[in-house]
C-alpha cells in the first residue's frame, strides 16, 4: 500500500487524519478526535446539501441584484492559477456570465507553469488579469522572518504556515483595496470547503472587522518591515470613505459540488495543465514546499492538516488522500530551492 | 456566571485556547489577543448559529457584538429576546 512510505504520526485520528500533535487535540476511547465528534453531534440538527442549495439561491439573488450596478467589474477574484480559483473563474462566467476582474500577487515565487495557467484561462473565459507585483526587496524579508519566526497567532498556525499567513494577509488586502477603489460590490475567493465553514460562504464585509483584524495582522511585523509592507494594506481613511461600499465575499466552492478529479477534468478541457504533470518539482507557489517544512518542524504538524482534515471529515476527499497530502515528505528540490533564493 | 457565557467560554477555551483558560476575562479582545482571527470570526458564528439556533446577520458581525465574551453575552441575549 502506497501509504506504507509515509510518516505517519503514532497518534492520528482514525477517522480525519488530525495527529496527536495538534493543538488542543482529544482522542475519545475509539480513536475519534474531538473535532470528529462535535461533527457527528452536529450533522444530526444540520442538513448540508439543503445549506448548499439555499446558499446558491443567495448567490443568485446577489447576482440578481448586483451585476451590472458597477462601473467596470461585478467581482473581483483573487487568483493563483491554482485548480480552486481556475475553476470559480470558470464557474462565475459560464454560470453567471459575471464581468470578472482576476487579481493575481506575484510574491516571486509564482511557478512558469502558473503564470501559464493564468494566460490560458482568462484568455479562454476572456477575463482581465492584473497582476501585482511587490519588489523584492519587500518580499525578501517577509519570507526571510516568517521563515525563521512564528509571528502569529497560535489560533492562525493552527491552519496555516507563517510564510502562508503573510502572504495571504497581503492577497486578502489587495483584493478588497482594489474592490473599494473600483467599486466593485464582489469578491471571490477560492477556499475549499476545507477552508472556511459554509456559514460564510457569502459574507457582507464588514469595515469595522476588517479594520481590526487588519490592525491586528500589521502589529505582528516588526517595525521596519511594517514600513515595506504598509502600502499593500487598505489605509485606514478608507474604512471611513468606502464606508458604504463594502463588498460581499463569496467562497463558492464551499456550496457547490467540489471533486478534485471532476474539477481537473473541466479546467484541462480548457487547456489548464496540472502543475504535478508537467514537472514533478512543480506547484503553483515555489515557496509553498519549504512554508510547510518550516513549520513541520516548529509544529510538529502539516499547516494544511487542518483544511484536510475538514475534507476528509466531509468526505470530500478519501483517507488514503488525505494521508498522501499531509504525510509525504515535502520536495527536498523545491524546499531548497525556496531557501536558496531567499539567501539572494 | 449566566448559562449564555459559559458556554461560549467553554466553546473559546476548546477551540482557540487550547485548554489555557489563565487570560480569558469577561472583556478580554479575541481580536486584538490573537485567540481569533478572521477565519476564527467565521468558527464563531458557526458554532453560534448551531448553539443557540439563531442566524447572525451580516450587519451584526461587527467587534461590538462579537469581539469578548461580555459582547456575546450582550449581544445574544438581544437576539433570544427577539
Ligand atoms: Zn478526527
Amino acid at each position: 500500500m502506497i501509504t506504507d512510505q509515509l510518516n505517519i504520526p503514532k497518534q492520528i485520528c482514525k477517522r480525519c487524519i488530525l495527529p496527536g500533535t495538534f493543538p488542543g487535540i482529544k482522542f475519545n476511547e475509539n480513536g475519534l478526535c474531538n473535532h470528529c465528534q462535535k461533527q457527528i453531534d452536529s450533522s444530526q440538527t444540520s442538513n448540508t446539501s439543503t445549506k448548499k442549495r439555499n446558499f446558491r439561491y443567495r448567490l443568485d439573488a446577489l447576482v440578481h441584484d448586483l451585476k451590472g450596478t458597477a462601473p467596470v467589474y461585478d467581482i473581483i477574484v483573487a487568483y493563483s492559477g491554482g485548480k480552486d480559483s481556475s475553476y470559480i473563474l470558470k464557474l462565475l462566467k459560464e454560470q453567471y456570465n459575471l464581468r470578472i476582474l482576476a487579481m493575481t500577487l506575484d510574491n516571486h515565487f509564482v511557478s512558469p507553469a502558473a503564470i501559464e495557467n493564468i494566460k490560458v484561462i482568462t484568455d479562454k473565459l476572456a477575463i482581465d488579469t492584473l497582476i501585482i507585483r511587490p519588489p523584492w526587496a519587500a518580499i525578501k524579508p517577509m519570507f526571510n522572518l516568517t521563515a525563521q519566526k512564528d509571528i502569529f497567532s497560535k489560533t492562525t498556525l493552527m491552519r496555516a504556515s507563517s510564510i502562508c499567513t503573510a502572504c495571504i494577509g497581503i492577497v486578502k488586502s489587495i483584493v478588497l483595496k482594489t474592490a473599494l477603489e473600483m467599486s466593485i460590490p464582489l469578491v471571490g475567493y477560492g477556499w475549499s470547503p476545507g477552508q472556511a465553514p459554509i456559514q460564510s460562504a457569502i459574507l457582507k464585509t464588514n469595515p469595522q472587522l476588517i479594520q481590526t483584524n487588519q490592525k491586528v495582522l500589521i502589529n505582528s511585523f516588526p517595525l521596519e518591515l511594517k514600513e515595506k509592507l504598509n502600502q499593500y494594506f487598505i489605509p485606514d481613511s478608507y474604512f471611513k470613505t468606502f464606508k458604504e461600499k463594502f463588498p460581499h465575499n463569496i467562497h463558492p466552492l464551499a456550496f457547490f459540488d467540489y471533486d478534485e478529479d471532476h474539477i481537473k477534468k473541466e479546467l484541462k478541457k480548457m487547456g489548464w495543465k496540472s502543475p504535478e504533470d508537467t514537472d514533478s518539482n512543480s506547484s503553483n507557489c515555489r515557496i509553498n514546499a519549504y512554508a510547510n517544512q518550516c513549520h513541520i518542524l516548529r509544529h510538529g504538524f502539516h499547516p494544511y492538516v487542518w483544511e484536510i482534515a475538514n475534507m476528509v471529515r466531509q468526505n470530500i476527499m478519501t483517507r488514503e488522500q488525505g494521508l498522501i497530502k499531509i504525510y509525504s515528505d515535502q520536495n527536498k528540490e523545491m524546499v531548497s530551492y525556496a531557501k536558496e533564493k531567499l539567501q539572494q | 456566571m449566566n448559562e449564555i457565557k459559559k458556554t461560549i467560554r467553554k466553546f473559546i477555551i476548546e477551540n482557540f485556547l487550547f485548554g489555557e483558560e489563565d487570560n480569558l476575562k469577561g472583556d478580554t479582545s479575541f481580536l486584538e489577543e490573537g485567540i481569533i482571527d478572521s477565519t476564527g470570526v467565521l468558527e464563531l458564528i458557526e458554532f453560534l448559529e448551531e448553539q443557540f439556533d439563531i442566524t447572525v446577520k451580516d450587519d451584526e458581525i461587527i467587534p461590538e457584538n462579537l469581539d469578548s465574551l461580555n459582547n456575546l453575552e450582550k449581544f445574544l441575549t438581544r437576539v433570544e429576546a427577539k
